[in-house]
C-alpha cells in the first residue's frame, strides 16, 4: 500500500522514495497485516499445537497478541512493546511478543523500510526472542526468528522484493524442519504451531509491502489423523470424507458441520472438498455432505479405541522402555476392546468354548515387539496350551493362570509395560487372589450338579466355575450369582454382557437397592454362550 | 542481606489453591491464571470460583482451557509490593504451564533483581506448604541462602499423591504426563499419582476408592514419621467426603502432624484435573 498524498504539507513531510524502498509505511500497517495473516492461519495454526503442552492455541494465542498491538495502536498508544507485553497469551504469545519488541526497537525508529532496515529487525527480534527464553528449545518459533535473522544476513546487497522472496522460502523451510528437530513434533507428524505462526506473519507483512494482497491461507492437508487426535475428544467417531461436485461451497458445508462436533476441518477446492469432523452423530455428517455431492473414501473410526492404540505406541515408542507386552486369549469383540484399551498388545481368538490351539498362543506370542511377553490364559482348558507356547517361545513368556475373562480383566490392571515378564506375573497373579468370577450361561444339556438341578436351555449360575443356581429367569440366576459374589465386602462389580444381550433392567434396579455401596461397571463383551460374566474385586 | 516477613514478600499465582493467603498476611499477593468458557475468560478465583466452575462445567457444551497470567500481571503485583526488598514468587512447575515464564519475563523487565522466581516442583496446596515454611522463616529472621536451602529440601523431599475420577481433563489439557499409556482404557482404573521433575507421573493403578484410599494410607505411612514439623495439607475437587476421610486419616496416622490447609481445587486445577480429584500433600519442616 503506497502513500497517497493529501495535501501539500503531507507531501512535504514523505521523504522522495528511493528504489527497493517503500516510504510511509506506518507500523499500524504492519501490525494490521501480521494480524490479518494470523487471522487466516489461526485454525490450521491451532491445531497443529503440540509443544509444549498440546492444548491447541498457539493460533489463538499468537492472534490476540497481534490484535492487542493493533489495537493499542489504533487507540494512539505508541508504545508497542508495552501492548505486545499486556497482550501476550500462551508462551507463543510471550516469545512473540519479545520478537516484536526487537522489530520494532529498529522499524519504529526509521522513516522507510528496505533490506537493511529489514535485516535488523530480524537481528534484534531474533535477539530479543533468545534473551527472554531461559531454556531456548531448537524447533520452535526461537529457531525461525533466528533462521529468517541469518538468512537476512546472507543475502547482503538484495532488493527490498528479493529479499522477502528469499524469507518466505527460508521461513516455510524452517517450519518443515522443526519437524525433525522436536521429538514430540516427530512423533505427532506436525511442525511447529509457533514457528509456522511466525512465517505466517512475515507472509503477511510481505505481500503488505510488496502492495500484494494477503495470499490466501494454504489449503493444506489436514493434519494427520495423529496429531487431531493428541488430545483425546469428548466424541466418538473421527469422520472423514471427500465430496466431489461442482462449485462446492466449503463455508456453507463448515456450517452445515459445526454445531455436530469438534476438530473440524473443511478444506480443498469447488470441486473436491476433505471434510474432518470429531462427532456422535456421523450419520448428520455424512447427510450434510450428500446434500452437496458425492461422497468419496468415507472413513468412519471409533476414536476411542484410535486414542487408546496412539497412546500404546507412543508409551512403546518413547521414554517408557517397553520389556514386556501381554498376549491375551479372547472372545467378542467388546472383550477385545476392553483387553486392547488396557494394553494388550495381541489377542488370540478363544475363550470359554473355543480353545484356542498351543500354535495359535505361539502366533500371538511371536507378533509381539516386546523383549518379553506374558500370556493371560482366561479359561482353565487354555491354561496347558498356553504354557506350551511359553515353553517353545524364543523369548521369556509367563503364563497368567486367569480362568476366566473377567479374572483376566482384573489381571490387567497391575500389568506394567516397563517391567519384565517375572514381575508382572507376580503382580498380576496377585490380583487374580483378590478376584472372584461368575458367569450365567445356558445349559447345553439337563444337568444335576453339586445338587442344582438345570433343564437344557434353562439359565445355569456359575461361580469360580462352581454351578450354583439355575432356573428359567435370567433375574433369579443372575441375582444369585451376583449375591454370593458380594458375599464377602467388595469394592467393585464388574458385569460383561455376551452376545445373546440379556436385559439388565431389573438386575440393576436390585444392585443399587441391596449394594448401594458397590462400584458397578457393565460393559458389553460380545463373547458367545455367557450372556452374562461378572467379577467382584 | 537479612530478609523478614516486613522486608519480603511472597508472590503465589492461583493454583496454589490458597485464595486467602493476602488477608492472612499482608505481603502476600495472589496473580490469578486465566480460565475460559468458549469466549468468556475469568480471572481464576477473582471471577469465578470454585463452586461456580464446578457448576458450570457440568453444563458447558465444550470444556474450558486454561492460561497463564501475562508478564504485566505479574509486573503490576511486583510493582503494588515496590516497598519490599525481596519478592518470593512461588509458581506452578514450567513444565505444566507457562506461568512460571511470564513470571520471569515480568522479574526481568520490572522486578529491579528483587523478585526470584521459583518452580516449586509442586501444584496447588502443595505450593501453600512451601510458601507457610518460607513465611515461618522471614518471621522469626532468615537470609536468601536459608530460604534457598529450604526450597532445594522442599523440591527433593515434599510428598504428593493424588487420584482423579477420569484422566479426560487430564488428557485433553495435554498435562497427563507419563500417565498417557492410560489414557482411552475402557476399564474404570484409578490412577494413583504424584508429579516427579515438574510432570505428572502414575505411581500405582488400581480398581474401586476403597483401595485408592488405601494406596494413600501406604503412601502417607512409608513417606512420614512421627514428627511434630510434619506439615500436611489436603485438597479437593467436589469430594468432600474423600477430603474428610484423607484429614481423619492423617489425624490417626501421625498425630502430631499439623494440617495447614484443607482447600478445594480452583477453576484452573479443575480445569485439568476434573471432579473427584483428590489430593494429599506433605513435608517434614521443623
Amino acid at each position: 500500500m503506497l502513500f497517497v498524498a493529501e495535501s501539500a504539507e503531507d507531501f512535504q513531510r514523505v521523504p522522495a522514495p528511493r528504489a527497493g524502498t517503500i516510504s510511509a509505511v506506518t507500523v499500524l500497517d504492519l501490525a494490521r497485516a501480521a494480524e490479518a495473516a494470523l487471522e487466516a492461519n489461526r485454525a490450521r495454526i491451532d491445531d497443529l499445537n503440540v509443544y509444549p503442552v498440546p492444548d491447541g492455541d498457539t493460533g489463538t494465542n499468537m492472534l490476540l497478541t497481534a490484535r492487542a498491538v493493533v489495537e493499542a495502536l489504533e487507540g494512539g498508544d505508541t508504545d508497542i512493546t508495552r501492548a505486545a507485553l499486556l497482550g501476550a497469551r500462551g508462551n507463543s504469545g510471550v516469545i512473540l511478543s519479545q520478537i516484536v519488541r526487537g522489530a520494532f526497537d529498529v522499524l519504529g525508529g526509521v522513516d522507510e523500510v528496505d533490506a537493511s532496515t529489514v535485516t535488523q529487525a530480524l537481528r534484534s527480534a531474533s535477539d530479543a526472542a533468545y534473551n527472554a527464553v531461559r531454556e531456548p528449545v531448537e524447533g520452535t518459533m526461537l529457531t525461525a526468528i533466528r533462521v529468517l535473522a541469518e538468512e537476512a544476513e546472507a543475502a547482503g546487497e538484495a532488493s527490498l522484493d528479493e529479499l522477502l522472496s528469499s524469507l518466505l522460502i527460508r521461513g516455510d523451510k524452517a517450519v518443515a524442519e522443526t519437524r525433525e528437530q522436536l521429538e514430540v513434533l516427530r512423533q505427532a507428524g506436525v511442525v511447529d504451531a509457533g514457528a509456522a505462526g511466525l512465517v505466517e506473519i512475515v507472509r503477511g507483512i510481505a505481500a503488505h509491502l510488496k502492495g500484494e494482497p494477503l495470499p490466501a491461507a494454504p489449503a493444506s492437508e489436514p493434519p494427520s489423523a495423529d496429531a487431531v487426535h493428541l488430545e483425546t475428544s469428548r466424541y466418538r467417531y473421527c469422520t472423514v470424507y471427500v465430496v466431489e461436485g461442482e462449485d462446492l461451497d466449503s463455508e456453507a458445508l463448515e456450517r452445515g458441520l459445526v454445531g455436530l462436533g469438534d476438530s473440524l476441518l473443511v478444506v480443498g477446492d469447488p470441486s473436491a472438498l476433505k471434510v474432518h469432523v470429531h462427532t456422535n452423530d456421523p450419520g448428520a455428517a455424512l447427510r450434510a455432505g450428500t446434500a452437496l455431492g458425492i461422497l468419496e473414501r468415507v472413513e468412519i473410526a471409533n476414536m476411542h479405541v484410535q486414542t487408546a492404540q496412539r497412546e500404546e505406541r507412543l508409551s512403546q515408542s518413547t521414554d517408557v522402555q517397553r520389556m514386556t507386552d501381554v498376549v491375551a486369549v479372547v472372545s467378542g469383540d467388546g472383550n477385545r476392546r476392553l483387553f486392547e484399551s488396557l494394553g494388550a498388545a495381541a489377542l488370540v481368538d478363544g475363550g470359554e468354548t473355543m480353545n484356542p490351539s498351543t500354535d495359535a498362543i505361539l502366533a500371538g506370542i511371536e507378533q509381539t515387539r516386546a523383549p518379553e511377553a506374558v500370556v493371560l490364559a482366561n479359561d482353565p482348558n487354555v491354561i496347558m496350551a498356553a504354557e506350551q507356547a511359553a515353553r517353545l517361545a524364543k523369548t521369556p513368556v509367563r503364563v497368567i493362570p486367569s480362568r476366566s475373562l473377567t479374572a483376566g480383566l482384573a489381571a490387567m490392571v497391575g500389568f506394567e509395560g516397563a517391567r519384565s515378564a517375572d514381575e508382572n506375573a507376580t503382580e498380576m497373579k496377585s490380583l487374580l487372589a483378590d478376584v472372584s468370577t461368575g458367569a450365567v450361561t445356558i445349559a447345553s444339556r439337563s444337568v444335576d450338579m453339586d445338587g442344582i438341578q438345570v433343564a437344557r436351555g434353562a439359565y445355569l449360575g456359575l461361580v469360580d466355575g462352581d454351578p450354583i443356581a439355575g432356573g428359567t429367569s435370567f433375574d433369579a440366576v443372575a441375582s444369585s450369582v451376583v449375591d454370593r459374589l458380594l458375599g464377602e465386602p467388595r469394592d467393585v462389580l464388574t458385569l460383561i454382557t455376551g452376545a445373546d444381550e440379556p436385559e439388565l433392567g431389573s438386575l440393576l434396579a436390585r444392585l443399587a437397592e441391596h449394594y448401594p455401596e458397590i462400584e458397578l461397571e457393565v460393559h458389553p463383551g460380545g463373547q458367545p454362550h455367557y450372556p452374562l460374566l461378572l467379577s467382584a474385586e | 542481606m537479612q530478609l523478614d516477613a516486613g522486608n519480603t514478600a511472597v508472590v503465589l499465582d492461583s493454583t496454589a489453591d490458597f485464595p486467602e493467603g493476602p488477608e492472612r498476611f499482608p505481603s502476600w499477593r495472589v496473580v490469578p491464571l486465566y480460565v475460559r468458557f468458549g469466549a468468556d475468560s475469568y480471572r481464576d478465583y477473582v471471577d469465578l470460583g470454585p463452586a461456580d466452575f464446578y457448576a458450570r462445567l457440568r453444563e458447558a457444551p465444550e470444556l474450558p482451557t486454561t492460561s497463564q497470567p501475562t508478564p504485566a500481571d505479574f509486573a503490576s503485583a511486583y510493582e503494588d509490593l515496590a516497598d519490599y526488598e525481596r519478592i518470593y514468587s512461588l509458581h506452578i512447575p514450567r513444565k505444566l504451564s507457562g506461568t512460571w515464564q511470564s513470571a520471569s519475563t515480568a522479574a526481568e523487565q520490572t522486578g529491579g533483581g528483587r523478585a526470584r522466581v521459583i518452580d516449586t516442583g509442586t501444584v496447588s496446596a502443595g505450593t501453600t506448604l512451601l510458601a507457610l515454611a518460607i513465611q515461618r522463616r522471614l518471621e522469626r529472621g532468615t537470609t536468601d541462602e536459608e530460604i534457598g536451602e529450604l526450597i532445594d529440601r522442599f523440591r527433593a523431599e515434599h510428598h504428593l499423591i493424588f487420584t482423579l475420577d477420569t484422566l479426560e481433563f487430564l488428557a485433553r489439557g495435554g498435562r497427563i504426563g507419563k500417565a498417557r499409556g492410560m489414557a482411552g482404557q475402557l476399564l474404570h482404573i484409578k490412577p494413583i499419582m504424584t508429579i516427579l521433575d515438574g510432570e505428572v507421573e502414575p505411581l500405582k493403578k488400581v480398581r474401586g476408592n476403597r483401595r485408592a484410599f488405601k494406596e494413600f494410607q501406604d503412601a502417607f505411612l512409608a513417606g512420614s514419621g512421627d514428627d511434630p514439623g510434619l506439615r500436611v495439607a489436603i485438597a479437593h475437587a467436589e469430594a468432600p467426603t474423600r477430603l474428610a476421610q484423607l484429614a481423619k486419616l492423617v489425624q490417626a496416622t501421625r498425630p502430631r502432624a499439623t494440617i495447614e490447609a484443607e482447600t478445594t481445587l480452583g477453576p484452573v486445577i479443575g480445569t485439568h484435573a476434573g471432579p473427584g480429584t483428590v489430593g494429599l500433600f506433605w513435608f517434614a519442616d521443623e
